[in-house]
């Protein structure tokens, strides 16, 4: 094996990897991904209700509602635009709040409120809001709560935010994409070009290749990872550790996407084959969405030890002597991955092809 | 026109795709989990509030005007009832009120309410329930609000037959798999390119214009086909099926003309994915509308699949009428007819 021969392939596949479809998918998606689900799931799929003010004049009610943590509240300028998102569906329940609503309040005379309700909204919705709107109106107007509230959680559960639990999902795809994906096209798209052949007759060698191969993966799968994390500020209280289960994660994805491409004889196989392989990909993560699934179900799985130990560290701080047993399997995975690799590529050597 | 001929070349078209493994599994596997998804998914929306009180500490008449806000109410036996009936699903919050809470009320005693919650309760719903506790007590210290409130409710009110989610998904999905066969329909007819298969073919009796028909009627009955497999197995057709139907043949049509544009844009699967990844992205967004309401604004319209999509949603969740449909499926029937001519045109560029 030669360290210069190494970087040039690595050079080559630098410039002309970075044109190829898979690559810019295995670097713009986890990233489009990880932008949609914050934004999605931190306004559409909140599971709050979602209400709509116009305000005429200059209400507090208005201020009180956009402050509550109960409900989704967004303003309108005309009643005309309220009305139309309340018909579209984008807003359960629109309020239309008049000038000298607060003024009549506080004198103790009749207030009078325009509501409109889209058709669709759930009902437990609109119990919400109205409920919402009189105790805020009740605030509003000085009278006090007649009664004091202790609330009582019960059970273990967690209320763990969607977002949350498709998180991993996207580190996964981050490193996947990046480490598998990108070394296995790469090596097949050689293949069905022959210039792989053509390569070889050179004195680089299939461990050259090989190698040059899993390494722009591992360069790619760790930078996307990072781009991944620090959108999310997800690096936890220990980012050397963090860093380093990464880089190893890195490893094992780059080590399977160029066993994958020495196996696959076309682009076809290989997608199939990893469609095929889904669910034993992405099983480990399934603990992540549904977290009444027991944790040692993930752990049966191989990519379990990609996932796992980056996880616990980013959203729960683990420690070294927390995660420390899943590194080690995870380093015993990569080790018995290299080993394959080596045997193959000895293998492909003494064939010559 | 040689109908033979065009018969030979969709039977060799259609075992030439499943002969692709990638396609193959693609197709049936998708269709598959597309299916056991939607049979999984609840049937029906939950849109109640569920709520617990110790039987014998709620009043009459307050309990009467819970259940007129559509609330469920649960009647325990004890405080330790009421914290079961929580871990135990049955309702998703308790109150507990002490003894002499009324007498405390009226003399303004503010006594104190525990308020029980499963863990893992949302925060928001957590506020929601301690703001109906507040308005509860003061209904019971008979605090009266000077609010006149005139609902006028906009669209067809349809509390207690909510759609379900799934329901929503369904047009969706159904025009997911409609679009997906564009790239199996391009990847077919790119690969004959290359390999030049189509001009050998064009040497023997076989006119362009048969040519053509063939490809078409492969790529409209493969993606028909397996949307009219999903719609049929899911129940689609309960509701309007001739609507659905015709929607289908031409969202079908539609996916044909854009796998031709496909085609005459790649040189092999990698590229046609590039292109059919975008093209898939750009035609799924309208489905988008139909489950988050209120999200798409009206430019949406100028993507075609909108008129599949709606004309799909409305056919199958609201039962619309044909000449309700008419509108949509002639514009669809429109859009339809110049992708497939752009595609023949780009294609036939290509091949000649």
């Amino acid at each position: 094996m030669s360290i210069r021969r190494v970087f040039v392939l690595i050079g080559k596949e630098l410039r002309h990897s970075s044109k190829n479809f898979i690559f810019v998918f295995a670097v713009v998606i986890p990233v489009v991904l990880s932008l949609i689900v914050s934004l999605l799931f931190g306004t559409l799929f909140t599971g709050k209700p979602k209400l709509g003010i116009h305000d005429q004049g200059n209400s507090q009610l208005a201020s009180m509602l956009g402050d509550t943590e109960a409900l989704q509240a967004k303003n309108y300028d005309t009643e005309e635009i309220l009305r139309s998102a309340v018909e579209s569906g984008g807003v359960d329940f629109g309020i239309v709040i008049p000038e000298a609503f607060d003024e009549d309040l506080l004198n103790n005379e009749q207030a009078e409120l325009d509501a409109y309700l889209w058709g669709e909204s759930l009902m437990k919705n609109r119990a919400a809001i109205a409920t919402t709107l009189v105790v805020l109106v009740r605030e509003m107007i000085g009278q006090e709560v007649p009664v004091q509230i202790l609330t009582t959680s019960l059970g273990d559960g967690d209320d763990i935010p969607w977002e949350k639990r498709l998180f991993p999902f996207i580190v996964f795809m981050a490193i996947f994409m990046g480490g598998t994906l990108v070394p296995a096209t790469s090596l097949v798209d050689e293949k069905q070009k022959r210039t792989i052949k053509a390569l070889v007759i050179t004195p680089t060698t299939f461990a050259d290749v090989y190698i040059a191969k899993g390494f722009f993966g591992f360069l790619v799968s760790i930078f996307v990872a990072l781009v991944v994390l620090s959108l999310n500020r997800a690096f936890g209280n220990q980012p050397y550790l963090l860093s380093g289960v990464l880089g190893l994660s890195a490893v094992m994805a780059a080590a399977m996407g160029v066993l994958m491409g020495v196996f696959m004889k076309d682009i076809n196989t290989l997608f199939a084959v990893i469609k095929a392989m889904g669910l034993l990909l992405y099983a480990p993560l399934f603990i992540y969405l549904f977290p009444i699934i027991p944790g040692w179900v993930g752990k049966i799985f191989p990519t379990y030890y990609m996932i796992g130990p980056l996880m616990e560290i980013s959203q729960k701080d683990a420690s070294w002597s927390q995660v420390s047993t899943d590194i080690f399997i995870l380093i015993g995975l990569i080790v018995v991955l290299i080993a394959v690799l080596a045997w193959v590529s000895r293998r492909e050597s003494r064939r010559g092809t | 026109m040689n109908w033979y001929s065009i018969r030979t070349l969709v039977s060799k078209d259609v075992s030439l795709f499943f002969r692709n493994r990638f396609f193959a599994f693609t197709t049936v596997g998708a269709l598959v989990a597309y299916i056991v998804i939607y049979l999984v998914m609840p049937s029906d929306v939950d849109e109640t509030l569920r709520v617990g009180f110790v039987a014998d500490q709620l009043p009459q008449e307050i309990s009467e005007q819970l259940v007129e806000e559509s609330l469920e109410i649960y009647y325990a036996d004890s405080v330790t009832d009421l914290k079961d009936a929580i871990l135990d699903a049955e309702i998703t919050a308790g109150f507990a009120f002490p003894d002499g809470f009324q007498e405390a009320l009226a003399t303004n005693e503010n006594p104190q309410v525990e308020v029980f919650f499963p863990a893992d309760l949302p925060q928001e719903a957590k506020d929601i329930y301690v703001l109906l506790l507040k308005e509860l007590s003061f209904l019971m210290v008979g605090q009266p609000l000077n609010i006149d409130v005139n609902e006028e409710i906009l669209g067809e009110d349809l509390v207690g037959q909510q759609i379900p989610l799934r329901d929503r998904m369904l047009p969706m999905i159904a025009v997911f798999i409609l679009i997906f066969e564009t790239l199996g329909l391009a990847n077919l007819l790119s690969g004959e390119i290359e390999a030049r298969t189509l001009e050998a073919l064009l040497i023997t009796p076989l006119r362009v214009r048969e040519l053509f028909t063939g490809k078409s009627i492969t790529g409209i009955g493969m993606a028909f086909g397996q949307a009219f497999i999903l719609v049929a197995i899911t129940g689609g057709l309960n509701n309007q099926p001739l609507i659905i139907i015709i929607a289908l043949i031409l969202g079908a049509l539609l996916a044909t003309g854009v796998g031709f544009l496909l085609a005459s844009t790649g040189k092999d699967l990698m590229g046609i994915l590039a292109w059919g990844v975008l093209a898939i992205l750009i035609l799924i967004l309208p489905a988008m509308g139909i489950i988050f309401p209120g999200t798409i604004t009206n430019w949406v319209k100028l993507i075609p699949s909108y008129y599949l999509v709606d004309t799909l949603n409305r056919a199958f969740n609201y039962g619309i009428p044909l000449q309700l449909a008419a509108t949509n499926l002639a514009i669809l029937l429109a859009i339809d007819l110049i992708f497939l001519w752009l595609g023949i045109t780009a294609l036939r560029r290509k091949i000649a």
